[in-house]
């Protein structure tokens, strides 16, 4: 019987926003995420206390997948940057930073929430009307018969996780390997509906990162006995090799849960027939000049003597997830039927080699048509390996969602700051009716609207740990001065580049400290667009993880700005 | 009371927080009036049937396009009701996007009419997929069913054909649990297995040949299955749960094929037409998106789309879309009359005597210019009077009034302001009032012709002094008065034309002239904000004064003023006490049978409302007839039979 305990009343904390215990909390999350943001951005070992792993990362998945959050305010916002970076894997700090100071800077206004929804509503959505449109000024067009822009994008996602422990070679070497297994990954032949293949990472722990590479087609891990027993398959032509691709089981294992008792008289072993039956599938496999066979689950040892006898090459244990691509890239249909089974479900491979590195073993699948590839990735210890294989997942995505949309937009800050600029001198400039649709006053907007603006720059600012930024007043661009001189001297002479790399220090642009402060001046003019072509050493962001992000963020405050309760069940 | 106004809720859809507010609203009036919760039931036949058959009704306003034959709900009338019916369901930010995103689905689907909507309300769950991590405006409408499943075998030639559902697996072994297998040699149990898989296979065929494209499955298939669905291009997909299974039956009229049901030989015909098959990727997931041209009513199959940062927030916007369908099929209800009560309404004197007069007023034209004539006439004269600066500073003095007691004085005590008006505007200024004295101001309250008098030394100083009677006294009035309310009909119409936008374009018709026997007819919508209330209170205390029976009367003034709790709580969240403002707009209106100043957009369903108030009455009615609580201590089991008395 079960013990019955008295109900507990729902705890009731009316205010959340207004409480010492969220903002403390809110603003140490705050902290936590702006000081990894960037290539500067510091480090965070996760760990338990009692001992196991340790992560040590600077990326949100991370962080936010480890981080216990007791607060029902706090978790709504992590869990919304989670979903966030579930969808689009990149821009989790941004969205996290921009929304967390969005909070912050709006609940200090004290204006009336729904106001504030309101307006923020509209800014945000001057925002990405201006980032949508052929006028903005903080995006390049990706140009996909060229590689430099690929390149970039692959290069600034590596270049902002410091955890990964790169150098300059070694992120030249792994964005360009990213964007090689990518474009091995679209067909070369487009159907109506185009479907990328896919590119598997195979863990290399304790090697170099140079040694990391691609291949195209599929590598599955052998034990080293079987690995040097491998011999040359039977081959249909020089470059075609049969292969067919089991998903049963094909140990001769009679047990099946789902059926019922078998009564079996004496003298008949049922295991015998079953291995016969095997071998029989064998005879057909070597008839049909079937050269390798794949089975997702453990092969009879008899029939895997028997096929090898017989020039057929026998790969078992391949496991579930190299089922799908393997499938696809051989045009194998999987065989669930150990008695009847037609050739149509054979497929073909180019060629199949051995492969080792370090100390691991790996039969090589090459295929025809290259749209599945895996790359190899090698790092120095686990904990710099894991943080790597998430940057080049990343990357990876982030490609994936550029092809679907060919844009991009600056990186380094330069995003921010010219989108609160932007944003700074359309307010200034609104007519009277627009204060009347949101039923507020315009000194309510403006400082709304500046409140959202110093949100906007304090993610640029995050950026820079230790040194000055600036901004300048022509393109709104963001400029990170070198550490080490003294705040007064000549802002032209120190300045090379802005932070996306577009700009050079040429001309005069008349910088201004970039701080999010209250009531920054507002530029004159619409920040203006650029006149160089997209250089070779650009810092890039995703456009689609960075649009949707800057939306998520705004829908987030307002949520939780509009929140006037909490009612929490104890029980 | 939490368990009766989820009751409420679960019926309409709405008005539980009204429900409670108005409740605890008439308990504390009634306690105050001494209690006379018996007289309830007779207050709602003789008192409220009437002020809303009668009184109410020549307000409201139908969301149905008056041409056609079969009642649907009028577009732009269903946007007005889902705004205002979303906007305590949903923040401020999305009202107005998951509104319009509605109305499109229901238009799309072609659910504007009761069966489609009730369709929708019971399948919304298998009809909406949820998509955390996407910004709100990703939100749409697809057309089609989303199952949340991935294809376990796909191939795109299978659209455009035929879709089975099937509840049980297409495989099954020699032997199952519970069936003992005898084998007698290895070829035996070698040829059992073969037939067994030989058996699937032509299972597959035959869906195959029977040009079904598409195996719907509610149970998980084995590996063989899906293998042969592979081969012969065949999609499945399998794990369905059982309200997407309910729905894909309910929308194409098939039932579950049965695999091995019969001879296994004749063509599959019991099939639902799929116009098309595809894996969907949404959020990060994949889903199979499925076609159906549907068959059994004109319910067109769509997927709402919901977008949103949390799940929470997609859980919120599903439940608030769910139940505005329950609320819109509220809107076909009528709330229909008693014969006694019409019987009573066409001979009786009294308050028939309205009701006659009314019913002349409708039916015959003459009457009602002849009437209508006498209004204008009334109410140019009350405008002479009353309107102009006067009514300007009354307001004022009445906001003044509800911070500062004092300011009640100088407000009443405007010369040569009719009492009438200056007592309304002390209403708002006391807040809830209790009555504690229903008699005392009612014989106080005789009118004498046209203007009231001797208000202006009593009323402001008597702070415990009632409003509710304060008002009553006003309605008070003579038969010129009366003429001039029921003549509303035309004028109304004329009036709201230019009040309520979608009027002129959708031909939205007010219902005030078509009498008929129901107390509120199907489609009956108001504008949101109160209004509801404060006729209802209007007429209550018009229709109760025609009664001579005391309890009843108590009665009617306590509902009446319960009834203003809820524009009161709508008001009161916004700045200042706008309640006031807008309490005196209104009934200065009513009084001078001008239309309703209205400048909301939003609409309701009267039904729900009118619904809310009789369930109000009847939980008040059970609760006071409770005299005694007891505890037990251990919790209490649903008896199945009445034979357990012991059990105490």
């Amino acid at each position: 019987m079960s013990r019955l305990e008295a109900k507990k009343p729902s705890l009731f904390i009316s205010d959340p926003l207004t409480k010492d215990t969220v903002s403390q909390s809110l603003s140490l999350l705050n902290r936590i995420l702006k000081s990894c943001y960037g290539p500067a951005g510091r480090l965070k070992q996760l760990h338990n206390g009692v001992g196991g792993y340790v992560c040590i990362t600077s990326q949100s998945s991370a962080i936010l997948g480890r981080l216990s959050v007791s607060h029902p305010v706090l978790k709504v916002l992590t869990a919304s940057v989670q979903n966030h970076i579930a969808r689009f894997s990149d821009c989790g700090l941004f969205t996290a930073i921009l929304c967390c100071s969005l909070i912050e800077n709006f609940k200090s206004l004290h204006v009336p929430s729904c106001t504030v929804i309101k307006i923020s509503k509209h800014l945000l959505s001057l925002c990405t009307d201006y980032l949508k449109s052929e006028a903005c000024g903080c995006r390049v067009s990706v140009d996909f018969s060229n590689l430099k822009t690929l390149l970039c994008l692959a290069r600034s996602i590596l270049t902002s996780k410091p955890a990964c422990m790169l150098n300059a070679t070694e992120v030249d070497h792994l964005a360009m390997l990213i964007v090689k297994a990518f474009m091995f990954t679209i067909p070369c032949h487009v159907e109506t509906k185009a479907v990328l293949g896919k590119c598997v990472t195979v863990p290399v722990k304790g090697r170099r990162v140079l040694d990391s590479t691609v291949l195209p087609g599929l590598l599955i891990e052998t034990p080293e006995i079987q690995f040097a027993k491998l011999l040359s398959v039977k081959r249909i032509s020089s470059d075609t090799i049969k292969i067919a691709l089991f998903c049963v089981s094909m140990s001769g294992d009679l047990f099946n849960p789902e059926e019922g008792t078998i009564t079996v008289h004496h003298r008949i072993s049922l295991e015998m027939s079953e291995l016969n039956q095997l071998l029989n599938v064998g005879k057909q496999l070597v008839n049909d000049e079937v050269g390798l066979v794949v089975c997702q689950k453990v092969i009879h040892p008899s029939l895997k003597q028997y096929l090898k006898e017989n020039q057929v090459m026998a790969v078992d244990r391949a496991g579930l997830s190299v089922m799908e691509p393997l499938s696809q890239m051989t045009g194998s249909k999987p065989i669930a039927s150990i008695h009847s089974f037609s050739p149509s479900c054979y497929g073909s491979l180019k060629d199949v080699c051995t492969k080792s590195f370090g100390s691991k073993h790996f039969v090589h699948l090459i295929p025809n048509d290259t749209v599945v590839c895996s790359l190899v990735l090698c790092n120095r210890n686990e904990t710099a390996w894991d943080e790597l294989k998430r940057a080049c997942e990343t990357a990876e995505h982030v490609l994936q969602l550029t092809i679907k949309e060919p844009l991009a937009l600056l990186g380094g800050g330069c995003t921010e700051s010219h989108l609160a600029s932007y944003v700074r001198y359309k307010t200034c400039s609104l007519s009277t009716s627009s204060f009347k649709d949101a039923d507020c006053s315009q000194t309510q907007y403006q400082l709304i609207a500046d409140a959202f603006c110093r949100s906007l720059e304090s993610v640029a600012c995050s950026l820079s740990h230790d040194d000055e930024i600036l901004t300048d007043m022509v393109y709104g661009h963001c400029w990170l001065v070198p550490s080490g001189f003294p705040s007064v001297s000549n802002w032209s002479d120190l300045l090379s580049k802005c932070g996306c790399g577009i700009n050079s220090n040429t001309q005069n642009l008349n910088w201004r400290l970039l701080q999010p402060h209250f009531g920054s001046p507002t530029i004159q003019s619409c920040p203006k667009e650029p006149s160089v072509d997209a250089a070779d050493l650009l810092t890039l962001d995703c456009f689609a993880a960075k649009y949707s992000g800057l939306q998520v963020a705004v829908e987030t405050a307002n949520l939780i700005l509009d929140l006037s309760c909490i009612i929490e069940d104890q029980n | 009371m939490a368990a009766a106004a989820c009751r409420h809720r679960g019926a309409t859809g709405d008005g539980a927080k009204t429900f409670v507010l108005l409740l605890a609203a008439v308990l504390r009036g009634l306690r105050a009036a001494g209690g006379a919760g018996r007289a309830l039931p007779d207050f709602e036949r003789r008192v409220l049937e009437p002020a809303a058959a009668l009184g109410l009704r020549r307000h409201l306003l139908s969301a149905f396009p008056g041409e056609e034959a079969e009642p649907r709900v009028d577009l732009a009338a269903l946007e007005a009701l889902l705004d205002a019916y979303l906007r305590g369901r949903v923040g401020p930010g999305e009202r107005r996007r998951l509104a319009r995103l509605c109305r499109e689905y229901l238009g799309r689907c072609a659910a504007r009419r009761p069966p489609a909507l009730r369709l929708l309300g019971r399948h919304f769950e298998a009809l909406h997929a949820a998509v955390p991590g996407l910004p709100l405006d990703g939100s749409a409408v697809l057309p089609g069913v989303v199952l949340r499943r991935d294809f376990a075998a796909y191939s795109p030639a299978s659209g455009a054909a035929g879709a089975v559902v099937v509840t049980e697996p297409l495989h099954a072994g020699p032997s199952a649990p519970g069936v003992e297998l005898v084998v007698g040699s290895e070829g035996q149990y070698e040829a059992a297995r073969r037939w067994c898989e030989a058996r699937t296979e032509a299972a597959v065929k035959r869906l195959r040949s029977s040009n079904v494209g598409l195996l719907l499955s509610s149970v998980k298939q084995q590996d063989v299955v899906i293998y042969y669905a592979k081969l012969y291009g065949v999609s499945v997909v399998e794990c369905l749960s059982s309200e997407e299974v309910a729905l894909v039956r309910e929308i194409t009229g098939v039932s579950p094929y049965s695999p091995f049901g019969d001879n296994g030989c004749s063509e599959i015909t019991d099939t639902a037409a799929v116009t098309f098959c595809r894996p969907l990727l949404l959020g990060s997931k994949r889903y199979a998106h499925i076609g159906f041209a549907s068959s059994a009513c004109a319910f067109q199959p769509h997927c709402l789309v919901l977008c949103g940062p949390v799940d929470g927030v997609n859980e919120q916007h599903a439940a608030a879309v769910q139940g505005a369908f329950t609320m819109l099929q509220q809107l076909f209800k009528t709330v229909d009359g008693r014969e006694e009560c019409r019987s009573k309404g066409e001979s009786q004197s009294d308050a028939s005597d309205v009701c006659s007069r009314h019913s002349s007023a409708t039916q015959k034209q003459l009457t009602v210019e002849n009437i209508y004539c006498n209004s204008n006439q009334v109410s140019e004269h009350q405008l002479k009077t009353h309107r102009g600066e006067t009514d300007t500073q009354i307001v004022d003095s009445a906001l003044k009034g509800s911070e500062n007691p004092a300011g009640i004085q100088t407000a009443s005590q405007i010369p040569s302001n009719p009492a009438s008006h200056s007592e309304e505007l002390n209403v708002p200024c006391r807040g809830a009032g209790s009555s504690t004295d229903a008699q005392k101001p009612h014989a106080k309250c005789e009118h004498s012709g046209e203007m009231h008098k001797g208000y202006e030394s009593d009323l402001p100083v008597d702070n415990q002094k009632n409003y509710g009677t304060a008002v009553l006294t006003t309605d008070n009035a003579n038969t010129v008065t009366v003429c001039e309310r029921l003549d509303v009909g035309k004028d109304l119409e004329k009036a709201s034309c230019g009040i309520i936008p979608f009027k002129h374009e959708e031909g939205c018709v007010s219902v005030a002239q078509n009498y008929s026997s129901s107390i509120i007819e199907a489609g009956s919508v108001l504008p949101v904000g109160g209004y509801f209330e404060i006729l209802l209170h209007y007429y209550i205390q018009y229709y109760a004064k025609q009664l001579q029976q005391s309890a009843v009367t108590v009665i009617s003034s306590v509902v009446a003023d319960a009834l203003l709790i809820i524009p009161k709580s709508l008001h009161g969240t916004t700045e200042g006490n706008s309640f006031a403002k807008f309490y005196l707009k209104t009934t200065n209106a009513l009084r001078k049978n001008q239309p309703l100043p209205v400048n909301e957009k939003g609409l309701e369903s009267v039904y729900c409302k009118y619904q809310l108030v009789i369930s109000v009455l009847h939980c008040v009615t059970e609760l006071l007839s409770i005299d005694l609580i007891i505890g037990v201590k251990r919790p209490l089991q649903k008896i199945e039979d009445n034979d357990s008395d012991d059990d105490l």
